[in-house]
């Protein structure tokens, strides 16, 4: 903070230095002369010049030579009132000298935030990696992981990790990118396989492309029988329109399924789903009441930090699936507002209000 | 604290510009030498408080310092270096930095380097550059702070749109700033002028080197624009009538009819209220375009705030400034005197011809800009002016111009002898009948607008040469008198005669594109091909690589030429990380001075690309004429004429 306020006040002072350096300098030049004869005086001689190097034929030189003295006449008859070096004037400079690093001061005050201590990334990622990694949020984490995997980048698990919290952090490209290269450098690894199939689906808006369909494919091949490997190659025939085949590999799975295993709900649901039945209930309360909490979460970040169109048309899509209407349209004419000049937000934003309230 | 303290000198400069103004107006009033001296000591400071503002805000892009809001929403650590330098002008907040950067370092240079000026028309000159400096970094610094700090810095920036993330486009802006805001020293002589009631042939020299200076740069500036929407866009064409880019094309426009102009004043003394007019146009239309791209009112890769009420205020800022010195002109332009008259053939009115078909232009360029705009706001209705009124309107104004270019050199002050000039150029009107029937008869296919079109520039590139064969008298007086000559001839000759032969390359490149570029677009899986302008383009190989931020399709493309191989290229397909949005790299195959310029597009169901392939003959000549201009304008400022420098003063006799 001290150190800060040193440095301005040097810089103010080198500014005042500058001023009352220049008007002591030009004071004593108060006689020069105007500079027009001169520049006249050239022109004249240019003339000669010109017609020396035969640039300029001699019918030419008589009227241009005419006519450049007459204006060297009418520059030298010009006489200006002397400039001169008033005494008043040093007052008024030393006034200036003070006046304007007091009105810098004044709006400094007003609009900086004094003694803010720089935020270099590199600082920021080590001191959290410094620090307990519970206390982290998957962003940071994935910060501190891309710096770990920088440092040893031929190390599966540490891309694996970064693969994890990058997916966490909503950041389903990066994730696939870290995955890739794990599983390009521990090919016989079923889970780095599953994490890259789970990924790349994320990464294509919920749809299987080639990339997840390789890398379920290499799981089945490593890990015959995986449950995760087989919902999801399932649905990938369903969305190919191969429906009959994608409901018989998903029974099939549900029969090899333990009776207690939860996540036959959602192999269930899906049969469903394909067949074109109305699901059971969606969401247990319990799961309901988590998703409210975290649209509560959101809603308060962008309280606080309103620049961020992404996390609007996320509220405003979460009230519409969860079916709060007055939160849904407060939202959105909120964030309407906010970004009235952005037409391609608010054809987001029209769309997130749009989204289908679940059942 | 870097961050803080740039924040700090930001506002000093503010503080400081105010009190340059004042010290200097004030020193103009009271003719002290003392005050006067004291504004441009304001001045240099001001400047070097930008100058320390500037070097923070890159040092917080450099370092990703997240905790100041611009970084955060214009950079990501993983950027390269090159780019997060560029980052500091690639955001509204950062880039108007930039704009202050160069109107207060335009200020401190005539401070600095003004010593030649009379004394009143410096202190005004330096006051008014002060007015400006003030308007523009009070509005830096209360709508667009580029230092804000968040206090809650988020973990990860935004990243700059990666389409700028391209070298071209890195450098790209400083040259267009210096020459947008080079204009201002124009404008704010125009006003010291106006104020001082002196614009004569002294004060057109001053304003001369000034506006070559701006214009070169300038046209560096919009040639590094056009190449990079060139290869980055990968649409195949370097100029759309984009508002922006007219928004720039108008400033250079007027500055070319400037310096037409200025010539008559310093040479005749006459046309002085014209070139006043168009030193105050000149720098009207820089901030015209400053308002178009901030105001969100147009939609482009260029349009920067998203935030209606900064443009109201740059609308204002335009106001005012430019309404008060077109004002101050209408009230002291009659005063001005009339100066030395001509005849209707004669230099002064070929360069007079020269202003009204350029102003003409200016005109339509400007109504093509903002009618659509306007009528936007009036109905709602949109509609797009492209370039089918721009063929029928600016095209025509422009081939008048060049087609009377040539004539205007080789016609004497005064009184010319317009026959004796054409005479003179017969070589010229030769060269380009027989570019024409050459290239009517053997580029297929025929097309006579282009035949006629590389005559025009056949007809420029020669019209420039006959002009300097004629004033060093070449194969008509003895090869030693020549070389005397040439020698002689005044860099300000070369720098004209460079640029109008620069304009001649570009047309020849220009009319040969557009005239006789093939395109095709194709599907391709991996070793398809397709045929286009005589060329075998083989799609050989897709393969996927990791860039530093982006995540990479890099084809490999062969190109044969009735079975020769000929060359290999690599366009890419970007899909950038933060933000996921993709970019193609234009792969491009020079040969001689077209090229084969090839995109990779997206890759279709079943696995083929769409692989897009022009021919652009000549395409080389329309970034290489450019340069040359731009050549001209640095040799013609070069020219010691316009160095009234005090070192030159003492060989004077003395009287």
């Amino acid at each position: 903070m001290l150190l800060f306020w040193a440095v301005a006040g040097v810089l103010a002072a080198a500014a005042a230095g500058l001023i009352l350096m220049r008007a002591a300098g030009a004071a004593g030049e108060a006689a020069a002369a105007d500079p027009a004869p001169v520049l006249y005086k050239r022109q004249l001689s240019e003339i000669g010049d010109l017609v020396d190097r035969g640039l300029m034929g001699e019918a030419e030189r008589k009227g241009a030579e005419a006519e450049a003295a007459r204006r060297l006449l009418a520059a030298s008859d010009r006489i200006e009132a002397p400039w001169s070096a008033d005494p008043r004037a040093r007052a008024a400079v030393l006034v200036a000298v003070c006046a304007a690093p007091a009105l810098a001061l004044g709006l400094y005050l007003k609009l900086g935030a004094a003694g803010l201590q720089d935020q270099p990334y590199e600082t920021r990622v080590a001191a959290w990696q410094g620090a307990n990694l519970d206390s982290l949020t998957p962003p940071q984490l994935a910060a501190v992981m891309r710096k770990v995997t920088s440092e040893r980048p031929n190390d599966p698990e540490g891309l694996r990790l970064l693969g994890m919290v990058e997916s966490a952090s909503d950041n389903p490209i990066a994730a696939v990118r870290a995955l890739r290269r794990a599983a390009q450098l521990a090919p016989g690894n079923a889970d780095i396989w599953r994490q890259l199939g789970e990924a790349e689906v994320v990464a294509g808006g919920g749809k299987m492309g080639a990339g997840a369909e390789t890398a379920f494919n290499r799981v089945l091949a490593l890990s015959p029988g995986d449950a995760g490997a087989r919902f999801y190659l399932a649905r990938g025939k369903a969305e190919a329109g191969r429906t009959a085949e994608a409901v018989a590999d998903l029974r099939g799975l549900l029969a090899a399924m333990p009776a207690g295993d939860p996540r036959r709900a959602v192999v269930e649901q899906e049969v469903a789903r394909i067949e074109g039945r109305p699901a059971g209930p969606t969401a247990d309360p319990q799961q309901l009441a988590m998703i409210r909490g975290m649209v509560a979460s959101l809603a308060a970040k962008l309280e606080a930090d309103p620049d961020n169109p992404d996390g609007w048309v996320r509220l405003v899509r979460a009230y519409a699936v969860l079916g709060d209407t007055a939160k849904r349209d407060a939202a959105y004419s909120k964030a309407r507002a906010k970004y009235a000049g952005q037409p391609a937000v608010l054809q987001q934003l029209d769309e997130a209000a749009r989204a289908e309230t679940m059942r | 604290m870097i961050a803080e303290i740039g924040a700090f000198a930001l506002i000093l400069a503010l503080a400081l510009s105010v009190a340059q103004a004042g010290l200097s107006f004030a020193g103009r009033m009271r003719r002290s030498s003392a005050l006067a001296g004291a504004g441009e000591g304001a001045a240099i400071a001001a400047f070097l408080g930008v100058a320390g503002a500037f070097a923070a805000l890159m040092h917080a892009f450099v370092v990703s310092d997240f905790s100041v809001a611009n970084v955060a929403m214009n950079s990501h650590s993983e950027k390269p270096l090159l780019y997060r330098v560029a980052g500091t002008w690639g955001s509204h907040e950062g880039s108007m930095l930039l704009w202050c950067l160069a109107l207060t370092g335009f200020g401190a240079a005539v401070a600095g380097l003004g010593r030649t000026l009379p004394r009143g028309l410096r202190a005004l000159t330096v006051g008014t550059q002060g007015l400006l400096g003030t308007v523009f970094l009070a509005y830096t610094v209360f709508a667009s702070n580029p230092l804000a700090r968040v206090l809650q810095p988020p973990v990860e920036g935004r990243s700059l749109n990666p389409l700028l993330q391209d070298p071209a486009l890195a450098v790209h802006p400083p040259f267009l700033y210096a020459g947008y805001v080079g204009m201002s020293v124009v404008f704010s002589l125009a006003v010291a002028a106006l104020i001082e009631g002196r614009v004569d042939a002294a004060w057109s020299r001053w304003v001369r080197p000034w506006a070559l200076a701006a214009w070169s740069l300038l046209t560096v500036g919009i040639t590094l624009g056009s190449f990079w929407a060139y290869y980055e866009l990968g649409w195949g064409g370097w100029w759309f009538w984009d508002p922006v880019e007219n928004a720039s094309f108008m400033p250079w426009l007027i500055a070319t009819a400037l310096l037409h102009s200025a010539i008559v004043t310093e040479k005749r003394g006459a046309l002085a209220g014209w070139t006043v007019f168009l030193a105050l146009a000149a720098f009207t239309f820089s901030m015209l375009g400053a308002f178009l791209v901030r105001s969100g009112v147009l939609t482009s890769v260029h349009a920067f705030a998203v935030d209606p009420t900064r443009g109201v205020l740059l609308l204002i800022i335009l106001g005012l400034t430019s309404g008060s010195a077109f004002a101050l002109f209408a009230w002291r332009a009659p005063t001005l005197g009339q100066g030395g008259m001509f005849a209707p053939v004669s230099r002064e009115s070929a360069l007079v011809l020269n202003n009204i078909l350029l102003a003409a232009a200016t005109a339509t360029v400007l109504l093509g800009t903002l009618y659509p705009l306007i009528r936007e706001a009036m109905s709602g209705e949109a509609i797009s002016v492209g370039p089918p009124y721009f063929n029928l309107t600016f095209t025509p104004l422009m081939a008048a111009l060049l087609i009377l270019l040539p004539i205007g050199p080789l016609l004497a002050w005064k009184r010319g002898d317009a026959g004796g000039a054409v005479k003179r150029l017969q070589i010229a009107v030769a060269v380009a009948v027989v570019a024409a029937v050459a290239v009517g008869l053997l580029v297929a296919p025929r097309n006579t607008w282009g035949a006629l079109g590389v005559a025009l520039g056949g007809w420029l590139i020669a019209g420039a040469l006959a002009e300097i064969a004629e004033r060093t008298r070449a194969f008509r007086a003895p090869w030693a008198e020549t070389r005397r000559r040439l020698t002689g001839l005044p860099r300000g000759a070369w720098g004209m005669t460079l640029a109008h032969l620069g304009l001649g390359v570009f047309v020849l490149g220009a009319v040969f594109e557009v005239s006789w570029k093939v395109e095709a677009a194709e599907a391709l899986p991996v070793g398809g091909a397709l045929d286009v302008g005589g060329y075998h383009v083989r799609l050989a190989a897709v393969q996927g690589v990791n860039g530093p931020n982006y995540d990479v399709d890099r084809g490999t493309v062969v190109v044969t030429r009735a079975g020769a191989p000929v060359c290999e290229v690599q366009p890419e397909r970007r899909l950038y990380l933060a933000g996921g949005q993709t970019t193609s790299e234009v792969g491009i195959c020079y040969r001689g001075l077209s090229h084969l310029y090839i995109v990779l597009g997206e890759q279709r169901d079943g696995g083929a690309f769409l692989v897009r392939a022009y021919w652009n003959p000549w395409a080389s000549l329309i970034f290489l004429g450019p340069v040359i201009m731009g050549l001209g304008g640095l040799v013609s400022l070069s020219d010691r004429r316009l160095r009234l420098g005090v070192g030159r003063r003492r060989k004077e006799p003395a009287t």
